[in-house]
């Protein structure tokens, strides 16, 4: 059963992938978009990553979605298609991405240790959480706090971008 | 936390606080209306940061031992404390070119968030050199990134600063994707995103190598190394010269030092991979960073591609032998800090004045403003490695790490090239003190700390050249 679930996601994954990079309308490219990132969630939900499922879903497939169609509709050009890339852009992009993806998919089957780290440890939120104020061993406090750093930097920065010119 | 900890983590933490001090005193600043009051509040702010940025300068050089704090997560000793010393020295001669910029009108009252984004930028480089997992070392490397872009665009009304901005930001975040995607192959094959960790299962399997080439790929956008240098001549050109120069010397040099120490400490199973690696870009940066300089006429872009260059011979140190080529790579970085800064410094000072920035502008520079043209020369010379200023050294220093592990090729390539940016270093002098012009760069004064900050990098170029102590401090700790 599970891998039924998986293989289907994994199918909605792909195609829906392809049809946002293929799309010529910007709007539907974006609500393409939001099926592969709820497809992943399931992915998440599946492997009993719950909390990541469901950050994955308000995060990506809520917040960021919804940013992506505000500034599609601010700039206001949701209706308009895009042009159709030349043939031979068309062309050195697939054969770009053959070579990427056929080097990847052979390192990938010739590797064979990858490191199996078990879930006997169920992630609970709870232990999210702690984890996320332990400043000890496997904590990640640090980050934690580095990130609203970085976050305060980028704000003072868009409104640096923002702020109108001197009177 | 005690109070160990704390002086561990003094450079981070005094920084992090300045910055809420200074965005508490922004608040205040809007209660304050009227022309006047606003000129004379962000003077205040700017003399105010100084002043803080100066003690945090000084303070790291108080002495602490080696220290490990959040499980590993931040890590320091002495050669990491050495690393971000320099970066404040360099941060601090930029702040100080920076306030002639600052007082201008239509940047008066963006200069305390100027400085905020600065200091932000320089946070993230302190905590990338001192990470010790992957993910600490991803938020730094991206702290240090982000505010830069809304720097490079900080003249946002004229179009080549948005172009700039613009540039920047799309291409720092494709390859910080990429660095990313490496960071997630990394954790995939070694089950641990912590170095010491890493370090001890990373093997020479393809996977590994392959992800190991995708992680690299973003310092090397930060260093602008050949295949990842495009963004670095737009960006340099379109972006205000204080940040120009920051970029060129300030982001690239932690860049330097974090990457220095990742290949020494957590790929050191892979080093004759690396090896080979850098080899070829080391060629490739060299050359295609002399060959561009040559044919540049705005001075921006031509120390633009100028520092191209210089960043291939830091590669020589990388993958010289380990004691000598580490301690050699920081004294380049020392005195690149010094000879560049003096460059964009100089450079800065006639852009503010008149506005000019080609070469041809530069004709006749001695005649009107003799000290500048001085430092200039001095700069450059040290740029290009002449004997009495210090650059001689770290380049000799460069090429003997390299020749010790046996690159004599690599060697005579690399000698080759210093000639080459011989030759275009020497047009700008030529420019400067040979070449006659009608109307000349008028005479101008700088202000006071226009004047000191160019101060600070003749001395460094000349002390740093004749104090041998220095490099010897250096080499005993690595």
């Amino acid at each position: 059963m599970n891998q039924v679930v998986f293989y289907f996601l994994s199918a909605v994954i792909l195609v829906f992938s392809l049809l946002t990079v293929t799309s010529s309308r910007i709007l539907r490219a974006a609500v393409y978009l939001l099926f592969v990132l709820i497809a992943t969630a399931g992915i998440y939900f599946l492997l009993g990553y719950n909390f990541l499922a469901g950050v994955q879903l308000t995060l990506y497939a809520g917040g960021i979605i919804v940013l992506i169609i505000f500034a599609i509709m601010l700039t206001g050009s949701a209706g308009e298609k895009l042009e159709r890339p030349s043939l031979n852009k068309f062309l050195l992009a697939i054969l770009i991405s053959l070579i990427g993806t056929v080097t990847s998919l052979i390192l990938f089957f010739a590797y064979h240790s990858f490191p199996v780290i078990g879930n006997e440890i169920p992630a609970t939120v709870k232990m999210v959480g702690a984890s996320l104020i332990n400043p000890g061993d496997n904590g990640y406090v640090l980050p934690f706090e580095l990130i609203s750093v970085l976050l305060l930097a980028a704000i003072v920065g868009a409104i640096v971008i923002a702020k109108k010119a001197t009177r | 936390m005690n109070l160990n900890d704390f002086i561990i983590m003094r450079h981070e933490l005094l920084l992090t606080t300045v910055i809420i001090i200074l965005l508490i005193a922004e608040v205040f600043s809007i209660f304050e209306k009227g022309e006047k009051s606003i000129s004379e509040f962000s003077f205040g702010i700017e003399m105010f940061a100084i002043l803080l940025f100066l003690i945090i300068t000084l303070v790291g050089f108080v002495p602490s031992g080696r220290g490990m704090l959040f499980g590993g997560m931040y890590q320091t000793d002495e050669i990491r404390i050495l690393m971000k010393n320099i970066l404040n020295i360099g941060t601090l001669i930029i702040l100080f070119q920076s306030v002639s910029y600052l007082r201008k009108n239509e940047n008066k009252e963006k200069s305390t968030e100027f400085i905020l984004l600065l200091f932000s930028t320089l946070l993230g480089m302190n905590f990338m050199v001192s990470s010790g997992d992957f993910l600490m070392f991803y938020l730094g490397l991206e702290l240090a990134t982000l505010p830069l872009a809304a720097l490079a665009a900080f003249d946002k009304f004229k179009n080549k600063f948005s172009e700039a901005g613009i540039k920047f930001i799309l291409l720092a975040a494709l390859s910080s994707g990429v660095t990313l995607y490496g960071i997630s192959m990394i954790y995939g094959t070694n089950g641990s995103i912590y170095f010491s960790d890493v370090s001890l299962t990373f093997s020479d399997e393809g996977l590994q190598i392959l992800a190991f080439i995708f992680f690299i790929s973003g310092l090397a956008f930060k260093i602008s190394l050949v295949p990842f240098h495009f963004w670095a001549a737009d960006v340099y050109e379109g972006a205000p010269v204080n940040i120009t120069s920051y970029l060129s010397v300030i982001s690239k040099g932690a860049a330097v030092f974090i990457f220095i120490i990742l290949l020494y400490h957590v790929f050191p199973v892979i080093s004759k991979e690396w090896t080979y690696l850098l080899y070829a870009l080391s060629i490739l940066t060299m050359t295609i960073g002399n060959l561009f300089a040559i044919r540049q006429q705005n001075l921006k872009r031509f120390l633009a591609f100028s520092s191209i260059a210089q960043a291939g011979f830091i590669l020589l140190g990388v993958i010289g032998e380990p004691q000598l080529g580490l301690a050699s790579v920081i004294y380049f970085v020392l005195i690149y800090v010094f000879s560049n800064l003096g460059a964009f410094g100089v450079v800065s000072a006639i852009s503010n004045f008149s506005g000019k920035e080609n070469m041809n502008d530069y004709n006749g520079l001695y005649q009107t403003n003799p000290k500048l043209s001085l430092v200039l020369m001095l700069s450059l010379f040290s740029l290009a490695g002449i004997p009495p200023v210090a650059g001689f050294f770290g380049k000799f220093f460069l090429f003997t790490a390299a020749a010790q592990k046996g690159f004599y090729g690599l060697v005579i390539i690399a000698t080759l090239n210093a000639t080459i940016s011989l030759y275009y270093y020497l047009l700008v002098i030529k420019a400067m003190f040979i070449n006659k012009n009608e109307q000349p760069v008028e005479y101008f004064r700088n202000d006071f700390f226009t004047r000191t900050g160019l101060l600070i990098c003749v001395l460094g170029m000349i002390i740093i050249g004749f104090a041998s102590f220095i490099f010897d401090g250096i080499f005993s700790m690595s």
